[in-house]
Parts: C-alpha cells; sequence; structure tokens
C-alpha cells in the first residue's frame, strides 16, 4: 500500500529540489494521522448509511463514545476501569461499549426508515451531545473538552500486544516514541501514523471482510430492496441492527484513536452533528457505498483544507505565492487598495468549506458515485454492481439504490 | 367470443396510421399506438394499440396487472411510454406534462378513487374546476347530480365511504370540462348496490364526455360500453363490439380468471 | 447557543435567590413562563413553517433552511444598520424593520426559488437521502461565503451582530408591568408576529385557490397534477415561499439578543426547526404551529427549572431533543401526520 511509505516519501518529497512545491500541495505526516482516523470514522459511517441505505446521522454519537471512554478510563473516571488499562483493550472497550449504545438506539429506530431514521439517530445524539457538554464529571470544564491528566496516566497510549512493554509502541506528537530501524529514523510523528494506520488498516480488512460475506449481500440487498430481501426470507430488521452495531464499534475505535493521539477531545469535535456532517461530506466525494471512497474523501478533503489553511503550516497556497511570486504581483492592488495577497488571505486561505461545499453539491448532482465509484464504474462492476443487477432481474419493482451501487 | 367472427384478432397491432395523419374528420379522439411502457426495468407494455372514437364508451378488460391501469397511466403521460405514440385529436401526448394533457381535455378518474382525503369534498371539486370556470356553477351542478354529496360538502373527504368517494372522484372528472374520461376500476370494493349507483354515474358521464372504461366486472363493462379491447400480458389480444358477446362467453372469461 | 444565551441572562437576574419547585406555582413563575414560552412558540413556529411547507409538498428535508434563516439575519440587519441613525425615532425604527422585512422575504424568495429550479429540480427522481444531501452541501457553501463577508467588513462572525441588535427601538427592548406580571416587550413583539405569520400561512393555505392547490399537491402530487395543475412550478413557488419565511424569521431573531445575527445561527436554528417540524408531522402545517407551542412551552418550563432549581444548563436543550424522540417511539407519524408517511 503506497500509504505506507508515504512518511518516507514526505521527507524525501520536502528534501528534494522541488522541495518548495511539494510542501505547498503535500499533507504533513500529521495530517496524514487526521485522515486516517477520521478516514476510518467515515468508513464505519458508510458502512451502514452507504451500504443499507440508511443515512445514520447520530454516527459522531459512537465517535464521542469511543474519544471519551478513552480518556474518561486514562483519567480513572470509569469504574472497575484502572488508569493504566492498555490502550488496545480500551480501544476494544470502547467498540463494545458503542455497540451496546447501538444497540439500544438501533432497536428503536430501525422501525423507522429514510428521512424519519435519519432524524430519529440526530435525535438520540444531539442528547448525548448536551449532557456530555454540560457533564461536569468528565472535567471542571466540559464544554471546551478534556485532555488525559499527566498525573494518571503519564505515558503515552501504546499500540501493540498488551501487557508486553516491548512490543508496544507510543501514540503521540510530544510524548510518543521515536524509534531507529538501522538506516531509519523515525520521529514520534512518524510512529504515530504507522501505529494508528496498522490500526485503521486491520479495521478496513475486517470491514472489507464483512461486506465480501453473505452478511455484505443482504446489506446489498436491503438498499437495493428491502421488501424484497424480507420476501426473499431474511430477516432484515436484525441484519440492520447488526450492521449498525459494527458500524458503531469501528466509529467508536476511529474515535479513540483520535483520543489517544492527541490526549484531549470536545465535545464539539466528537459528539457534534456536524462531525458527522464531515463524515457524509468526505464520503460523497470519495465514494458512497464504497468502503475505500471516504478514506480518499478524508485524504482530499484535508489536504485541500491544508492547502488553503490560515495559518499556512505545512506549506499552503499564500506562503507558496510569497516566496515564488515576485513582490509586485503580490503588492498590485486589484481593487480599492486590495492588494493580490491579501485577496488571497481573505477570499481563499481559511475557506476551504467554501470549495468543498461547491463540490460536494457537484459532485451529489453530477457524480453520484464518488471518486472512487466513478473510477470503479469505468473499470467494470464488482460483486455488489452484481448483486443489484440480480435483484433487478428477480422482480418487477423499481429499484432505489440508483446511483451508489459500486463495492469498496 | 368466438375469435373469428366480428371481434380483430388486434395481436398485429391495429392499422398503423401513417405519420402524415393530421387532425381531421375521421380521426379518432384517441389512438394509441404500439406503445411500449416500463416500471423500472420492467416491460409492462408490450405494443398496445387502440382506438376511441368520440362519443363511444370503450371497455378495456383482462386480468389484474395485464397492464389495464399502465395503459391509462401511459396516455396521461404518468407513466410515459418508451416507444409507441399516443394520439389525441390527431396530436401525439408522448413527451407532454401530465398537467398539459390533463388541460387538454382529458381527466381520470383512478383506481383508489384518490380524492384529497385531508381537503373537504367541496374543496375536492373545487381544486378540479379548470381555472377561469365558475366554480359555483360546478359545485351546484354536483350537488344536483349527487345529493349525498351536497349533505357531506364540508366533511374531509377521507371521512366519506368507499361509495360517495367514489361519486367525488366522478364528479371531480365532471367538473374539469374534459372530453375524455379515464375511468380505473370504478366498481372496485363497493356493495352492489352502490355498483348501480356508479353505473349510474358512468352512464351519465359519459353523455357529456368519451369514456375509456378499465372494469374487471365483465357484466357492467359490457352494460356500460359499446366496444371492448381485451388485454393480456401487456397487449391486446381482442376486441370487438360489446353486442356481439355475452358475460357469460367462454372465450372472453378465460381472459378474465387466472 | 440560543438556549443557552437566554438561560444565562434569566441566571443573572434570578440566581440570586435560589427558588424551589414549590415557588413554580405562583402567578408571577407562571406567567413568565407562559410569555417566555409563547414567544419561544413563535420563534419556533416562524423558523419551521417554511420547513414544513416545503417538505410537506415535494418531500424535501431541506437542510439548508437554518442557513436561509442566518442568511435573513444578516440582509435584515444590513437594512436596519444602513437606514438606521441613532437619531431615528423608535416608530421609525419600527416602520424600518417591516420594510427590511418585505425586503428580506423578496430576496429570499427569489434565492430559494432559484435553488430549487438550478440544483434541487434534477434530483426528484433520486431516494430522498440525495435531497438532504444537496442541500446540506448548499448549507456549506451558504455558510461561508457569509462567513467571508462578515470577516470582510470586520465583523465577528461567531457572536451575535451588535450593531443590528442596536437598532431595535428602546421600548422593545424594556419590559412593561401589568400587576404581577411583567412583559419584555421583545416577547411580546415576536408572539405578536409570529402569531401575524402563522395566520398569513394559514389564510394563504386554507383561503386561496393557491393554497388549495398546495394542500391537494401534498397529499398526492400526482393526482393534482392529473387535474391539469403544474405541480412542479407549485413546488418552485412553495420553496421560494419557504426560504422567504426563513428569512422573515432570520430578520426577527436578528433584534433578539438570545439570539442574534451570526453564522453559527444557521445551526441554532435547524436543529430545533427538525424537532418542531418532525414532532408537529412532517409536512402538516397544524401540526408544527402546535409543536411550536409544545416545544416553546416545555422549552420555557425547564428553563425555569434550571434557573430555579435543577443546575444544569443544558436542561432546556436537553429537553427539547428527548421530546423529540420520545415522539419518534412512541408516534413516530407526529402529532398530526398520517400514519402510513413513517416509512418515508
Amino acid at each position: 500500500m503506497a500509504l505506507a511509505l508515504y512518511p518516507g516519501f514526505y521527507t524525501l518529497a520536502v528534501n528534494s529540489p522541488a522541495g518548495a512545491e511539494f510542501v505547498t500541495v503535500l499533507p504533513r505526516v500529521e495530517t496524514m494521522i487526521v485522515v486516517l482516523y477520521f478516514g476510518l470514522f467515515a468508513m464505519s459511517f458508510d458502512f451502514i448509511s452507504g451500504y443499507t441505505g440508511y443515512l445514520s446521522f447520530g454516527h459522531a454519537v459512537f465517535f464521542g463514545t469511543g474519544a471519551y471512554t478513552v480518556i474518561l478510563a486514562a483519567n480513572g473516571k470509569l469504574p472497575l476501569v484502572p488508569t493504566d488499562t492498555p490502550f488496545v483493550l480500551l480501544l476494544v472497550l470502547a467498540g463494545l461499549l458503542a455497540v451496546l449504545l447501538a444497540v439500544a438506539i438501533g432497536s428503536v429506530s430501525f422501525r423507522l426508515s429514510g428521512v424519519y431514521f435519519a432524524m430519529i439517530t440526530l435525535g438520540f445524539s444531539q442528547v448525548i451531545y448536551v449532557f456530555v457538554r454540560d457533564w461536569d464529571y468528565v472535567g471542571s470544564n466540559p464544554r471546551d473538552g478534556v485532555s488525559v491528566s499527566f498525573d494518571t496516566h503519564p505515558e503515552a497510549f501504546e499500540v501493540g500486544v498488551p501487557f508486553v512493554d516491548a512490543l508496544g509502541l507510543g501514540l503521540g506528537k510530544l510524548n510518543g516514541d521515536e524509534l531507529a530501524l538501522g538506516v531509519v529514523d523515525l520521529s514520534t510523528v512518524e510512529v504515530s501514523y504507522y501505529l494508528v494506520g496498522l490500526v485503521v488498516l486491520v479495521c478496513y480488512f475486517a470491514m472489507q471482510r464483512i461486506i465480501h460475506s453473505p452478511f455484505g449481500k443482504v446489506m446489498l440487498a436491503i438498499r437495493e430492496n428491502e421488501e424484497r430481501a424480507r420476501a426473499v426470507g431474511y430477516d432484515t430488521d436484525r441484519y440492520k441492527l447488526v450492521a449498525f452495531a459494527v458500524s458503531a464499534f469501528f466509529a467508536a475505535v476511529a474515535g479513540g484513536l483520535f483520543a489517544g493521539y492527541s490526549r484531549a477531545v470536545s465535545p464539539d469535535e466528537t459528539f457534534f452533528f456536524l462531525v458527522t456532517g464531515d463524515a457524509l461530506l468526505v464520503s460523497i466525494i470519495g465514494g458512497f457505498g464504497t468502503l475505500a471512497g471516504p478514506l480518499f474523501g478524508t485524504l482530499f478533503d484535508e489536504l485541500f483544507r491544508e492547502f488553503l489553511s490560515k495559518e499556512g503550516t505545512g506549506g499552503g497556497l499564500l506562503p507558496y505565492l510569497q516566496s515564488h511570486l515576485p513582490q509586485g504581483v503580490l503588492e498590485a492592488v486589484i481593487y480599492n487598495g486590495m492588494t493580490v495577497g491579501e485577496a488571497v488571505d481573505t477570499f481563499l486561505n481559511g475557506h476551504a468549506s467554501l470549495f468543498l461545499g461547491v463540490l460536494f453539491v457537484l459532485f451529489v448532482l453530477f457524480v453520484p458515485g464518488g471518486l472512487l465509484g466513478t473510477v470503479r464504474g469505468r473499470l467494470g462492476g464488482t460483486a455488489s454492481k452484481q448483486v443489484a443487477a440480480r435483484l433487478r432481474s428477480a422482480g418487477t419493482n423499481e429499484t432505489s439504490g440508483g446511483a451508489a451501487s459500486e463495492d469498496d | 367470443m368466438s375469435s373469428s367472427d366480428t371481434p380483430t384478432d388486434d395481436a398485429s397491432g391495429a392499422e398503423t396510421t401513417p405519420d402524415t395523419e393530421t387532425a381531421s374528420t375521421g380521426t379518432p379522439l384517441l389512438a394509441v399506438e404500439d406503445i411500449h411502457s416500463y416500471y423500472g426495468e420492467s416491460h409492462i407494455l408490450e405494443g398496445v394499440s387502440l382506438e376511441v372514437e368520440e362519443g363511444e364508451v370503450v371497455a378495456l378488460i383482462g386480468r389484474n396487472g395485464v397492464g389495464k391501469t399502465t395503459t391509462l397511466r401511459s396516455i396521461l403521460q404518468l407513466t410515459p411510454p418508451r416507444e409507441g405514440r399516443v394520439r389525441y385529436r390527431g396530436t401525439d401526448l408522448v413527451g407532454m406534462g401530465t398537467s398539459d394533457v390533463a388541460q387538454g381535455g382529458i381527466g381520470w378518474i383512478p383506481e383508489d378513487r384518490r380524492v384529497f382525503s385531508a381537503l373537504t369534498v367541496a374543496e375536492n371539486v373545487r381544486i378540479a374546476v379548470p381555472k377561469g370556470s365558475d366554480v359555483d356553477a360546478a359545485l351546484a351542478q354536483v350537488y344536483e347530480t349527487f345529493p349525498a354529496l351536497e349533505e357531506r360538502k364540508a366533511a374531509e373527504a377521507g371521512a366519506l365511504s368507499g361509495g360517495q368517494q367514489q361519486m367525488l372522484a366522478i364528479a371531480r372528472g365532471l367538473v374539469g370540462e374534459n372530453d375524455l374520461l379515464l375511468v380505473d376500476e370504478p366498481s372496485e370494493g363497493l356493495a352492489p348496490q352502490i355498483v348501480a349507483d356508479v353505473a349510474e354515474a358512468i352512464s351519465a358521464a359519459s353523455e357529456a364526455a368519451t369514456v375509456l372504461l378499465v372494469e374487471q366486472n365483465l357484466p357492467l363493462a359490457l352494460d356500460l360500453a359499446d366496444r371492448f379491447y381485451v388485454l393480456d400480458n401487456g397487449t391486446v389480444v381482442a376486441s370487438g363490439d360489446t353486442d356481439d358477446v355475452s358475460a357469460e362467453d367462454d372465450d372472453l372469461r378465460r381472459y378474465l380468471t387466472a | 447557543m440560543s438556549v443557552l444565551a437566554s438561560a444565562g441572562a434569566f441566571a443573572s437576574t434570578a440566581t440570586l435567590a435560589p427558588l424551589q419547585l414549590g415557588d413554580l406555582f405562583t402567578v408571577e413563575a407562571l406567567s413568565s413562563i407562559l410569555l417566555d414560552g409563547l414567544s419561544k412558540a413563535a420563534l419556533y413556529a416562524l423558523i419551521a413553517m417554511g420547513l414544513t411547507l416545503i417538505f410537506g409538498l415535494m418531500g424535501v428535508l431541506n437542510f439548508a433552511h437554518g442557513s436561509l434563516t442566518m442568511l435573513g439575519a444578516y440582509l435584515g440587519g444590513l437594512v436596519m444598520v444602513t437606514l438606521v441613525t441613532t437619531t431615528t425615532g423608535p416608530f421609525a425604527r419600527l416602520a424600518v424593520f417591516f420594510v427590511g422585512l418585505v425586503v428580506v422575504f423578496g430576496l429570499l424568495s427569489a434565492l430559494g426559488g432559484a435553488l430549487e429550479v438550478g440544483l434541487i429540480r434534477p434530483l426528484y427522481d433520486r431516494p430522498p437521502v440525495y435531497q438532504i444531501l444537496l442541500t446540506f452541501g448548499i448549507t456549506l457553501v451558504i455558510d461561508e461565503l457569509v462567513r467571508i463577508v462578515v470577516l470582510f467588513y470586520g465583523l465577528q462572525p461567531i457572536t451575535e451582530w451588535q450593531a443590528a441588535l442596536g437598532t431595535k427601538p428602546e421600548f422593545l427592548s424594556g419590559s412593561f408591568t401589568l400587576g404581577p406580571v411583567s412583559v419584555a416587550g421583545m416577547d411580546l413583539f415576536e408572539i405578536l408576529l409570529g402569531a401575524l405569520a402563522v395566520g398569513a400561512v394559514w389564510a394563504f393555505l386554507t383561503r386561496t385557490r393557491y393554497g388549495l392547490v398546495v394542500r391537494a399537491g401534498s397529499e398526492d402530487a400526482e393526482m393534482t397534477e392529473a387535474l391539469g395543475i403544474d405541480v412542479r412550478r407549485v413546488f418552485t413557488t412553495v420553496f421560494a415561499l419557504g426560504a422567504g419565511l426563513a428569512g422573515v424569521a432570520g430578520m426577527l431573531l436578528m433584534w433578539d439578543g438570545n439570539w442574534g445575527a451570526s453564522v453559527p445561527l444557521a445551526t441554532e436554528t435547524l436543529l430545533p426547526a427538525f424537532v418542531v417540524v418532525i414532532i408537529g408531522g412532517l409536512g402538516t402545517f397544524r401540526g408544527t404551529v402546535v409543536a411550536a407551542l409544545v416545544v416553546g412551552l416545555a422549552d420555557a418550563l425547564t428553563q425555569w427549572l434550571f434557573v430555579n432549581v435543577v443546575d444544569f444548563p443544558s436542561l432546556p436543550e436537553m429537553t427539547v431533543f428527548l421530546i423529540l424522540v420520545v415522539m419518534l417511539v412512541i408516534r413516530p407519524q407526529g402529532i398530526f401526520g398520517r400514519a402510513e408517511v413513517g416509512g418515508h
């Protein structure tokens, strides 16, 4: 996988003669870590929404559950869970808690479909979001979030074999591990990249296995025509609930990774409904109903945001223009005393959302298969397409799947 | 029905009229020419052709699921045919919007009535009156024809009995100033006594408009109609004058039972 | 956040003397809860009406509705700030407000119509999820555009627009006393304007032929089409009307210190609007008005409880979402919804 070589490639590229250009367009390794864990969350969102057609608009609640489980455990606030519980076990625990929550929410919500399902899951997640925001048990200022205390959990969260210190490496930019393997020296960020990447990869393959199993075929059948799937004899309610629980598990793992890497979380970046909105955005751009699509969508999203970031850290448009355009151009006045440089700063930097929004609208209208789905479509169908085709030919009803009929 | 007799075997797709034909005397009010319609990927109509002359009552009969309702929907462009033509007074309707088709004088009295259940009886009539026409006169005419509706004029249509809803649906078709009424299964689910009332209403309606009637109740269909077409598996398999056949005709009944 | 901001306003006046639950049953407490609840209900009805009309007729759950409200707040604020000077008298300010209301309604309607024709129309044949996706995308674009413009003019996009708030005539900022009952001027203004808007839309729906067409089209668009009515054109009109109503709501919120014109106003209004519309039964106007009353009063009551009895700032907001969840569990079609719509 090309992603495995990314940190090395980035180092090489940035130090090459064309370094400035690379700094401008390539995401930093830190950004790539975000891509990985948020990509995992987006994949889990797509797992339920894209494959069964049930839009889980409250999916952030599972991301938040994962993140807060890790933080609370490390701060000794999770009953029966010692503060030094291995991180990998915490991730599993977070996933299981999310499964319980998903079963509770799902058993009520799956009586509804379409817009109503989206709304009831949104309702549940907002109740919990609002609650966590004011829950002073988690920390003294719950609204601003909570961080891992260095008193109860001074060491970094380790990804590796539980209880065997030699087989684990610490996450985190500040107190994570560095690694020297022969000629390769890896910084803390690079180590974190590989550790998060490892977990994400395992989760990806697990989800991919499920999608390709008979279970996954039933999920697609539900999306294409639930009534027929039921008529053929599948207990679709049970399939939907299990799929929902599975997606919640991986969403929580993603949240746990986020918390483990950053050591601090807030309700607005975990439980809030716009977090689900971001997952939706990247899923559409990457390819709704394609498992890897949301990961590519996240990559695209983060890359674009970094390119137009206000701070200009890790390259970006304005720093590049500043160092490469003659001063005269940058200071040329376009309108009413505003220079080119100021215009870029005002209208482009920090406003990636605008262009992503336009892109999103265009994708919904013209490329409903997303980046990956469209590429796949060009190259020929996959398993899910054949399932869809079989379902279509099996009966007379109109299929509702329409656009998103690609596999991962 | 002896298929060698007066009924023409219509599988060949009627006499296909040349494209150059324009509206003139002798042009049928409605000519459906070899239409193919689909629901999704399902091919429902596989080349239906039929004609309705001005002033006629024509019955379209056949089993459930052979495409009778789809034929009406295809005429109205609710389910636009992918192939073939629907000529109304010589003009091809295919590709037009349903509202334009309706404004051209084609009314629909659909299966299951489809009255607006949250609207009052009077509002149901009101909305069917074309813009610019006299609403009060239309209401008065409806109440005269259907006194039962006047009694319930302020009630929500959803609260009416099945028979009353059918009357309302017919009334809606009448006030629409239509030249052609497409009537779908008017007797379905109604008690025999009510069916007689409905039959009377349709027969009254046929004084003012041409009627294409879909009906499974064979005696009723033959009683009301001048001519008939039999539809099976998405195509016309027989047609003829209703005077030449009886409801006991085995050949005809064969097409109506599963 | 709106609810919290108003909680804060409440708290500053009331936490000095903590009360007990029993104090709820006094004329002062009940009347203040009722008035506060009615004014909230008026706002909720205003922000939800357009949403419900649009969903009722065309089945589109418009995620951009909050952004249109936010846009209305800024445009309304712009009208006020431009036309009102420090010397403008209170009644002249009120007159300018109503001029602004007309302007905002017109501009937002035009925008709504354009959005329907240009972007939403191609999606009617796709599964309903695509309309959610599209309008969600529109939200991203509108919010970011407004943010750019607001920043460009040196305003703060996160907190409410103070200059616009400052154009409010004084008698709306104060309160009147009637015996033991104290009425905030702004509450009264909101109740009046909300009632007026509800009445106007109600009259439109029941007293005009166009309203009749909208109601018929909401129930059975195909049948309406078959009666010779071009329902697609009605879609455009209703989308424009819904967007216009969102703008009117925004204009009013621009003057309300608990809300104010700000970019986050988009999500702050969108979520309660969803709650109200779903509780009422998606697409039923009557249900939306009743639901706005229920949610408004519940909001005001829990607000009072938070200030006086329970120390949990998010209690009102949480209650609002809990009502939504409970409603969807026990009666998914909403108060006045029809049973069969539970599916889609």
